[in-house]
């Protein structure tokens, strides 16, 4: 393929073949760093922050939640919704930038996906604990079952989203594993203890390197990115829809599926920088996640955060423009009423900090890029927040009007699936490679 | 790696020959002739529906008439609150004399043409912003498609200024509030649904859309005499900038256009399903403008390979197109709420429901069938049948969201719309084509036109 002079290199450093595994494999093969062991031990304590959080909840019940009879979804939802957005970068960079010929992608796209499961995985616990008896939880599914009539309600847009999210998430599983095999294979012929041998050696399912398994590999590669094209949009659409179904005002509003797609690429790309900028700088990885992927990165959140922008504001002309009072006061209160403080959060942080990402400054500067990611976090988790309880606080009758707070065990919960998310990221640190070492090879030598 | 490269581009200059002069302008005047033959007949045929039912007072009291009838078998369907809207809604409604269907067919063509326009200039800035460099070969295409942005926004507002009465409801009857039951619907929506945003307000849109792409042609000019990396790195800012007002402006122009047609309904997406129409139809319209091209002896370093690429963004963005279409319908249809389902009901009589089932055949169902292979994208008759499926199909799209609101079921497919069809078509074509011969057919000095000629999909 000719490709023009002007585009820059995509591994920096001259970098030769073997440099590519030497250097990926230093935090898998080296030994323990500090810093390791310092940010595994905090991310652990918040995990059991988690499991005490769990715990109160499982034996006390969702009393000990904040919610309410009329602000009955409130923190967990957010959470859920936020971390399942979060995943979705994983599946942008991994299926669509695939389709886009985007070779940038394959020094990403390997943590990307993992972030993806592990944000899955923390998304899953807030509607499995909100159910109260979390060990009914099977009854979600469609199981022939001897308890009479019990059935799920296939109308329903929450079990769409049991369907949705497990396809995801077996889905994104699988293609993480997939290409995991070529590099474990790496790892196995060069480990040096038996019990890594033969654990390296148990996941790399017997991989040889020949020519006809690599052309196996790369046929279910190309189907699996085709299975999980529709997925960026339909797991994150179905999300919408459980509020968009409804009709209720605020939530009732038909560019909700776009615009929640738009959203969890644009958080997705906030969380992956601000766990890339880090690992790439502990890690010494800065000639593999060069300052063009921070660049092509920031100029994605510019973008989605353009768009999310465009419908906050589409639907706050719309609520007006509808005539419909219930539609105008639920997006007047959001910006005047008592939760407007997160309101004007969430503007700031989505639609007027990225605009900063105009400046090639601001672009190519890690530390700064990180600041900013840490902003688009925040306002993501804001704007599922105002959308959900800005919405319930205000009910058709005054006399359900209330407010809602979050109790410490909420709190503790959020900081703990925080916890679990770091965890497994420090885990994935330490045992896999975090860049798919067999694809960088292949372009060690390309542009983008 | 053993491929021989091409390195150097031939100069090629597109002539618009006498032939081609007097087969638009053929076409231009058959399409007038055509949908004034139309015009004139549907005078005679609904001056006849008048005189043979007493029942009607004037000619302007027929949709009405017909609107409440639609109203009272939904009433059925949709909960109480919702007959006092649906008596709103038929309570102001406008004139729909023949003249009505004369101006719809008129905008929904005027405007479908100008989609074309403006999606030209997107897909250019779109490839600027992107650092792609697939497209640069056919590039001239795409931006001689934006020359039509002027003639095009003049006959498009024509519309809006003599057929305004007949095409929007709100104008009508805010102009004739005195003779009119009270619409308070329309009365709260005075604020925006006034003649200053509907005249004015496209205007400065348009005019600064046409401003970057002046300077955007220009500096692509320029750099095909001069060479050199400052017109390209200058146009990703142009084009960075054009696409940010775009969005934003847009939005307000298809509400104004398009949307205040039914006055009375509202949709978020509204605008973003608008989008989606442009961009898959004028990808469409690059499509079939380079292989029309390609017929004539021109462009041949334009291979298989850019033209499987473009049919993938056909294929790609009429499944985008049917995800927008079925959240605005799922969600409407999902809730029920009487004040939205009611543009869908309008769309489910006899007169429409052919329509509506076409609109989701021809755009999504028969496109993602007929393109999906790597052999279609490859084959130039296959791709052009995929492609008058989605061009006939968005034409009907955009019929769809004119017709129920400016004649109600007094609607139809003859000579009128056809007609002015044929005429638009003309018209874009001798823009475009005069457009063409005005600059190289390829932007030699662009950084990544060697890039595009060599340019290979893979396996």
């Amino acid at each position: 393929m000719y490709i023009a002079e002007i585009r820059n290199k995509l591994v920096q450093g001259d970098k030769k073949i073997a440099d590519v595994t030497n250097d990926v494999l230093k935090s898998v093969e080296g030994k323990m760093t500090r810093g390791w062991m310092f940010g595994f031990a905090i991310s652990f304590v918040f995990l059991m922050l988690m499991v005490w959080a769990l715990y109160n909840t499982v034996t006390v019940g969702i009393g000990t939640w904040g919610v309410n009879k009329t602000v009955f979804w409130a923190w967990d939802i957010t959470n859920f919704v936020f971390w399942v957005g979060i995943g979705h970068a994983g599946t942008l960079i991994s299926a669509i930038l695939l389709l886009f010929r985007q070779k940038w992608r394959m020094a990403i796209n390997r943590s990307a996906e993992a972030m993806t499961i592990f944000a899955v995985i923390c998304a899953a616990i807030y509607p499995l604990f909100h159910m109260g008896r979390v060990w009914l939880a099977y009854w979600v599914l469609p199981l022939p079952n001897a308890f009479g009539s019990l059935w799920v309600n296939f109308n329903s847009p929450l079990l769409w989203d049991v369907f949705a999210i497990s396809t995801y998430f077996s889905v994104s599983l699988l293609f993480w594993y997939l290409g995991l095999i070529p590099d474990i294979a790496t790892i196995r012929d060069r480990a040096k203890s038996k019990v890594s041998k033969a654990v390296y050696g148990f996941f790399s399912m017997g991989w040889n390197g020949s020519t006809r398994t690599w052309h196996r590999y790369e046929i279910v590669a190309l189907i699996l990115a085709g299975i999980s094209t529709p997925l960026v949009l339909s797991v994150h659409t179905i999300v919408s829809f459980d509020f968009a179904t409804s009709v209720i005002p605020g939530w009732h509003t038909t560019i909700f599926p776009p615009y929640f797609v738009a959203g969890a690429i644009f958080s997705g790309f906030g969380m992956v920088l601000t766990l890339l900028i880090i690992a790439r700088k502990i890690l010494n990885l800065e000639s593999y996640i060069t300052v063009n992927h921070l660049d092509a990165m920031t100029k994605v959140i510019m973008l989605t955060g353009s768009m999310v922008g465009l419908a906050y504001l589409t639907e706050f002309f719309i609520a007006q423009y509808s005539g419909v009072q219930y539609e105008q006061y639920a997006f007047l209160n959001r910006a005047t009423g008592p939760f407007a403080w997160a309101y004007w959060t969430m503007m700031f942080c989505n639609l007027v900090a990225p605009q900063v990402f105009w400046f090639k400054w601001s672009r190519t500067t890690p530390w700064f890029i990180f600041m900013m990611s840490i902003v688009v976090n925040i306002g993501m988790w804001f704007e599922r927040f105002v959308i959900i309880v800005t919405s319930l606080h205000r009910d058709y009758l005054p006399s359900s009007w209330v407010l809602y707070m979050p109790t410490f065990t909420e709190v503790a919960l959020f900081l703990g699936t925080l916890g679990l998310f770091f965890t497994c990221f420090f885990l994935f640190v330490r045992y896999l490679p975090i860049i798919n070492m067999a694809e960088v090879k292949s372009i060690i030598n390309d542009r983008e | 790696m053993g491929h021989h490269y091409i390195t150097q581009l031939p100069n090629e200059r597109y002539k618009f020959s006498k032939r081609g002069r007097l087969v638009t302008g053929f076409l231009m005047i058959v399409g007038l002739l055509i949908a004034g033959f139309g015009a004139l007949r549907l005078q005679d045929s609904w001056q006849a529906d008048n005189h043979s039912s007493e029942l009607h007072e004037n000619p302007h009291t027929d949709n009405y008439n017909s609107e409440n009838h639609i109203a009272s078998t939904h009433a059925e369907n949709v909960d109480h609150h919702s007959s006092t809207h649906v008596e709103n809604h038929s309570e102001g409604h406008h004139s729909t004399g023949w003249l009505s269907r004369v101006w719809a067919a008129f905008l929904v063509n005027a405007y479908y043409f100008f989609l074309f326009a403006v999606g030209g200039l997107f897909f250019v800035a779109v490839n600027y912003v992107a650092n792609a460099g697939w497209a640069t070969l056919i590039k001239r295409v795409a931006e001689s498609m934006s020359s039509y942005i002027p003639i095009g926004f003049v006959l498009l507002m024509a519309a809006v200024y003599f057929g305004g009465e007949h095409l929007y409801e709100w104008l009508y009857y805010n102009n004739h509030k005195a003779d009119l039951p009270a619409d308070h619907l329309l009365d709260d929506k005075k604020w925006f649904l006034n003649r200053n945003w509907l005249y004015i307000a496209p205007i400065i849109f348009v005019t600064i859309w046409y401003a970057l792409r002046t300077v955007i042609r220009r500096l692509s000019l320029k750099e095909d005499h001069e060479g050199g990396l400052m017109f390209f790195n200058k146009s990703i800012r142009f084009s960075a900038a054009f696409i940010v007002i775009f969005a934003f402006t847009f939005s307000v122009f298809s509400w104004l256009i398009m949307m205040s047609i039914d006055p009375h309904w509202f949709s978020t997406i509204f605008s973003v399903y608008n989008f989606a129409i442009m961009f898959v139809s004028s990808v469409t319209v690059i499509t079939f403008i380079t292989i029309f091209l390609k017929g004539q002896g021109y462009m041949n370093l334009v291979d298989e390979e850019i033209l499987d690429d473009l049919v993938k963004f056909m294929f790609g963005f009429s499944i985008f197109w049917a995800y927008i279409w079925l959240a605005q319908f799922l969600l409407i249809w999902y809730a029920n709420l009487p004040e939205e389902s009611i543009y869908y009901y309008e769309r489910w009589v006899a007169k429409y429901y052919p329509f509506f089932v076409a609109n989701i055949l021809m755009n999504f169902f028969l496109p993602f069938l007929v393109l999906i292979a790597r052999y279609a994208k490859r084959n130039k008759y296959i791709t052009l049948f995929g492609g008058i499926l989605i061009l006939v199909g968005h034409w009907l799209d955009i019929y769809l969201m004119v017709m129920p609101g400016v004649v109600g079921e007094k609607a139809g497919i003859g000579p009128l719309e056809i007609g002015f069809g044929i005429f638009f078509l003309g018209l874009f074509c001798y823009v475009l084509r005069h457009s063409l011969s005005k600059a190289d057919m390829y932007p030699k000095n662009h950084p990544f036109v060697l890039e595009s000629a060599n340019h290979e999909v893979g396996p």
